[in-house]
């Protein structure tokens, strides 16, 4: 029994790391390109979660109920308005502070968190949003009452946290795109000079860190079937602690500080308290900064004299 | 803006459609498909409305220009010079507002100055860790929290009153200042960031979970304060005499907030002054050259150890401060009044007024303090307005309200 | 230089006519009775501060129709605290002294109940909530504190015998919210489980806001539990319910009136993971004859009197009877003539005891039947 149960406590951790992860790719990417903490980034990430639900909504009303056009519908439609959102947020409030001191965007940031926050509120009302299970199922190992189990919509968001990762890998380290981003993250002027039109570098940035959240916030939302217009706080909080401890700007890092933080969080849960899981997540987080103050996978910052 | 400067009509025209298309995305699906259960209902005139104006509001802006707004700095007395004979009596004039306030304002403003009191404190004690010292602090609500909570306990536990729990939360505050800053003291930018933000959240978690000490969620109840002995309240509850009974006039709960206001003004105007001193002193010069360039004083033979750790126990002893007079004001502290949210705010507070600047933080303070109070009557659109403001005066004032300017030597004959 | 001294002194004058022209303005309203709906109107909990509001609306409306209180017509004016106590302490501030309001009908969240009630009794103005079951609301002395609900030591009471007697469940966890109204209820349902002989085998909080429980879950999967009893709101409850279902998890499901609310079926995903699970409530007050009429004007307005709304609504009853009794608006007044006497509300009859709770407390077991409705488990 026990052995079941261990399983299933890690099937639990990785698809909740897999979570934190793909969110924490978005923070990390703009992070890395541009050196700013976006808070608004867990904000997407809810918006998502409003345009799945809606998206679905649509459909059903429409008539198409097969789980897997659903899927892909509602990830296309989500992934496309995300980005404008990703695009116009930039524009409208980071875009302007771009040559001002570190902690203005910061600042900015949070006031577009809370303006999102409440825009969603007004509009969709306040109260607890559900969507319907869409894709149900699980794959189980074991028997009878002894078993442990994962769900298709969990493996779906394990199978979209490894893709994510892989896709963004190959455009940073494949494509001209990736190079210029490269660029533009090590020496912004000198890429400007030579012919890389930042502006844009920037702003596909964060195109493409928003439709992350994206994907995120649809998968999530049909694992879990509930959303308010405060997830993206606390899931943002979440996330920015995976990219941290995994070391900001590291893609590969964001995923594996995900993993671990969801992997603590279930084991804490499961083996010692719920209670205080968060209290142990945290500090597992200041213990490891202790000894890798750039965290996992980070660069050291290597500060010139 | 001049017509020559202007762009051509249909570049104009063509931005704004762009706006347009660009808000009916954004618009459309939020606002026009209201979800109700697992249904949904259709509004599009939101959507449509809210793209009408974006869309020419484009138009307008690209047509006419931006408008200009006035630099604050220029007005503002003891901005960047020493304060001329005029400078001082406005000051003393503003001093004076502030005294006689209290005892002719409403009762109701009367609690939004506290509130705004308070945050002047909060705002004071974050300016050194992050405005002088340039450690970026997310966490600072947890000093306010030991504070709070070390009076509301305080009293249970050790019946300290409210002169006898100051200088006890504030030194207890000031401990978890060094204890926080030991771990943190190898860390920088955002890593420093996050692992204050953590310490907020753990303080917050244990304080929300430990039922049997703090009383989780319930929170405290925090006694009034008391002058020699005599409490503001309507009946006795720590054993003295009313203070409306001593005098002989009759009861109004205001006597209980003008008190809490004076006794707080005290504290903000001595707090102010010990700071600007600190500026000049040894100490405070090492503050603000460990932000500017951390490496240059560790190699002049700085003790960054010892400034940082001073850094943040100054800056949460003085949390704690402002912690212990919150808990006097609302009588009661819970966990849910320390969130992740106020730490936010406070840091608003110190970036808005501008780093390392003593005015800009108080100036600050009262106008993100009065304006939530002031847009109550927006009811819904409250918080909404309250973002938008923030990220506009961002914009506006990106180096925040008043900007600091470091004595400099000029070369005699040049510049 | 000029200008400057200009700008600084109309900054001045800006200020003091703020100062000046904001004082205390007394309201010329003498010819109505103002009463304060405090409760969460935003936020997260709007659902149930909406709940508050109709049913409040309703009952002024129906008594301003017949004459009002003695003449009066009353006014309400809704003031909220999002379920916050930073800003329950505001907003009562600003009924008592602003708006001077005659009695308040709130607060909602027994967080925010506990330091405004502290206002006002302070002012010695009339409050009863109609939602705060907290025991403390109306344990510590206040004359003018009341309650129109139940208590959480009296629901607890309930679900524990409930779960012990006629569940007959071995291996019991407990779970909560960690906050005020949830860890009240699990406590208290705790202490009589306890007293019945049967110890819980899991009691843990989880956090309020989290979606994800599957570790908690597996966990209760570990300890082969057969019930489980969870003190919080539906927001919790749903995931909580749903996983512990897609867990392949039977154990019978159990929580308060917390989860009294369609949200509940929303939250959870779907009318299959609801059913069966069970909640304690007072006795269904769209049910009782009294009420009957009143609950038709709703529906037909196209409002399902659901939850708290008769709550509230035989507040506004009950402290327009003891004005009218009392021809006063003195809390402590209309307090003694309340504990004193009978007063006949939509939800039937209802009197106090001198801490200002109800004498009666109909606490009730439901079950979710699986097709968007719940209904008295008998």
């Amino acid at each position: 029994m026990e052995k079941y149960i261990l399983g299933q406590q890690l099937v639990n951790g990785i698809v909740l790391g897999c979570t934190y992860g793909l969110i924490a790719v978005g923070y990390t990417m703009v992070y890395g390109i541009i050196g700013m903490i976006n808070f608004a980034h867990g904000e997407v990430y809810m918006i998502a979660a409003y345009l799945a639900a809606i998206i679905i909504a649509v459909l059903t009303f429409f008539g198409i109920n097969s789980a897997f056009l659903s899927l892909i519908l509602t990830l296309a439609g989500t992934i496309v308005i995300t980005s404008v959102y990703g695009w116009t947020i930039e524009k409208v409030a980071y875009k302007p502070l771009r040559n001002s001191p570190r902690l203005a965007p910061l600042i900015s940031a949070i006031g577009i968190s809370l303006v999102l926050q409440n825009y969603v509120q007004i509009n969709q009302g306040a109260g607890n949003q559900g969507i319907p299970a869409v894709v149900s199922g699980a794959i189980k190992i074991g028997g009878g009452s002894n078993f442990f189990q994962i769900t298709y919509m969990q493996a779906i968001i394990i199978l979209a946290a490894v893709a994510s990762m892989a896709i963004l890998s190959i455009i940073i380290n494949k494509t001209s795109l990736g190079r210029a981003c490269r660029a533009t993250q090590q020496d912004p002027k000198m890429a400007a000079i030579l012919g890389i039109d930042t502006d844009r570098i920037i702003s596909t940035v964060f195109i493409i860190g928003a439709s992350m959240a994206g994907v995120a916030g649809v998968l999530v939302t049909m694992n879990y079937g509930s959303f308010d217009f405060f997830v993206g706080f606390i899931t943002g909080i979440k996330a920015f602690t995976a990219a941290v401890l995994g070391g900001i700007g590291s893609l590969a890092g964001a995923m594996l500080g995900g993993l671990l933080l969801g992997l603590s969080e279930s084991l804490f849960s499961g083996y010692v308290n719920t209670d205080y899981k968060d209290v142990f997540a945290f500090s597992l987080l200041v213990l490891i900064l202790i000894f890798r103050p750039s965290g996992l996978l980070g660069r050291p910052e290597v500060e010139k004299v | 803006m001049t017509v020559s400067s202007r762009p051509p009509l249909v570049l104009i025209l063509k931005d704004s459609l762009i706006a347009g298309a660009i808000s009916l995305v954004i618009f459309g699906p939020i606002c026009g498909i209201i979800l109700d259960g697992y249904t949904f209902n259709t509004d599009f005139k939101i959507p449509l409305i809210l793209t009408s104006i974006v869309t020419a509001g484009r138009f307008f802006f690209s047509f006419f220009g931006l408008p200009k707004l006035p630099d604050l700095s220029r007005i503002h007395p003891l901005a960047n010079r020493k304060p001329t004979v005029p400078d001082k009596i406005f000051l003393g004039i503003v001093f004076a507002v502030f005294l006689i306030f209290p005892f002719v304002g409403s009762k109701y403003w009367l609690t939004v100055m506290i509130l705004a009191l308070i945050y002047v404190l909060l705002g004071l004690g974050l300016n050194i860790v992050v405005g002088l010292a340039g450690l970026l602090d997310l966490g600072f609500v947890a000093f306010y929290a030991v504070g709070a909570y070390g009076y509301a306990l305080g009293y249970q536990y050790l019946g300290l009153g409210f002169w006898g729990s100051l200088p006890f939360s504030a030194l207890i505050a000031a401990t978890f200042g060094a204890i926080l800053g030991f771990p943190v003291l190898r860390m920088h930018g955002d890593y420093l960031a996050i692992v204050t933000l953590g310490f907020g959240e753990i303080i917050r978690i244990v304080l929300n979970n430990w039922l049997e000490f703090t009383g989780g969620p319930n929170g405290v109840g925090a006694p009034l304060p008391t002058l020699f002995g005599l409490e503001f309240s309507r009946r006795a509850k720590q054993g003295g005499t009313p203070f409306h009974e001593y005098f002989n006039i009759g009861y109004s709960s205001t006597y209980k907030y003008i008190f809490i206001y004076l006794a707080l003004l005290f504290f903000v105007v001595v707090i102010i002054t010990a700071v600007s001193r600190l500026k000049k002193m040894p100490l405070g010069r090492a503050w603000e050259a460990l932000r500017e360039d951390e490496v240059a004083c560790r190699s002049l033979g700085l003790n960054h150890v010892a400034t940082k750790l001073s850094a943040f126990s100054m800056g949460a002893m003085i949390g704690g401060i402002g912690g212990v007079f919150f808990a006097a004001y609302q009588g009661f502290v819970n966990p849910s009044s320390f969130t992740f949210f106020e730490s936010a705010l406070i840091l608003a507070v110190v970036v808005l007024g501008g780093l390392g600047s003593t005015v800009g933080v108080v100036t600050a303070a009262v106008i993100l303090t009065i304006l939530p109070e002031a847009l109550r009557d927006f009811a819904g659109f409250r918080v909404l307005i309250f973002g938008i403001l923030m990220v506009l005066m961002m914009i506006w004032r990106p180096k925040g309200l008043i900007k600091v300017k470091r004595p400099v030597f000029l070369q005699k004959g040049k510049g | 230089m000029p200008e400057r001294r200009f700008i600084r002194f109309a900054v001045l004058i800006a200020i003091f006519a703020v100062v000046i022209f904001t004082k205390d303005q007394a309201y010329a309203g003498d010819g109505e009775i103002r009463l304060g709906i405090a409760g969460p109107h935003t936020g997260a909990y709007a659902a149930f501060g909406k709940q508050l509001w109709r049913g409040s609306k309703q009952a002024a409306e129906d008594i301003n129709k017949v004459g009002g209180i003695n003449g009066k017509k009353i006014v309400l004016i809704k003031a909220d605290d999002a379920c916050e106590p930073k800003q329950a302490v505001s907003v009562a501030n600003r009924l008592v002294d602003r708006d001077e309001v005659a009695a308040v009908v709130g607060h909602f969240c027994s967080s925010s109940t506990m330091p405004a009630s502290e206002i006002y009794d302070d002012a010695g103005i009339l409050m009863i909530t109609p939602a705060s079951t907290n025991p403390m609301v109306t344990d510590r002395n206040m004359p003018t504190i009341m309650r129109n609900c139940g208590r959480d030591d009296q629901q607890g009471v309930v679900a524990a015998e409930f779960v012990i007697k006629r569940l007959k469940a071995k291996n019991v966890v407990v779970l909560h919210d960690k906050d005020t109204y949830g860890r009240g209820l699990a406590d208290a349902m705790k202490e009589q489980m306890n007293k019945l002989g049967t110890i819980e085998v899991l009691y843990e909080g989880l956090t309020r806001g989290e979606k994800d429980f599957n570790a908690l879950v597996t966990k209760i999967k570990a300890k082969k539990a057969d019930a489980v009893y969870f003190g919080g709101l539906h927001t919790e409850a749903g995931p909580l319910v749903r996983q512990m279902r897609e867990q392949g998890l039977t154990a019978k499901f159990i929580s308060g009136d917390g989860i009294v609310s369609n949200d509940f079926i929303r939250a959870a995903g779907g009318n299959k993971f609801v059913k069966g699970a069970y909640m304690t409530f007072g006795a269904d007050p769209r049910k009782l004859d009294a009420g009957k009429a009143v609950v038709e004007e709703f529906r037909k307005s196209g409002y399902e009197p659901e939850g708290y709304t008769l709550y509230a609504y035989a507040t506004v009853q009950i402290i327009t009877e003891a004005m009218k009794a009392t021809d006063s608006i003195d809390g402590e007044v209309l307090a003694n003539w309340l504990k004193a006497n009978t007063v006949k509300t939509v939800m039937g009859e209802k009197s106090w005891d001198k801490k200002g709770d109800l004498k009666v407390s109909d606490y009730v077991i439901y079950v979710w039947t699986g097709d968007g409705k719940y209904e008295e488990y008998k």
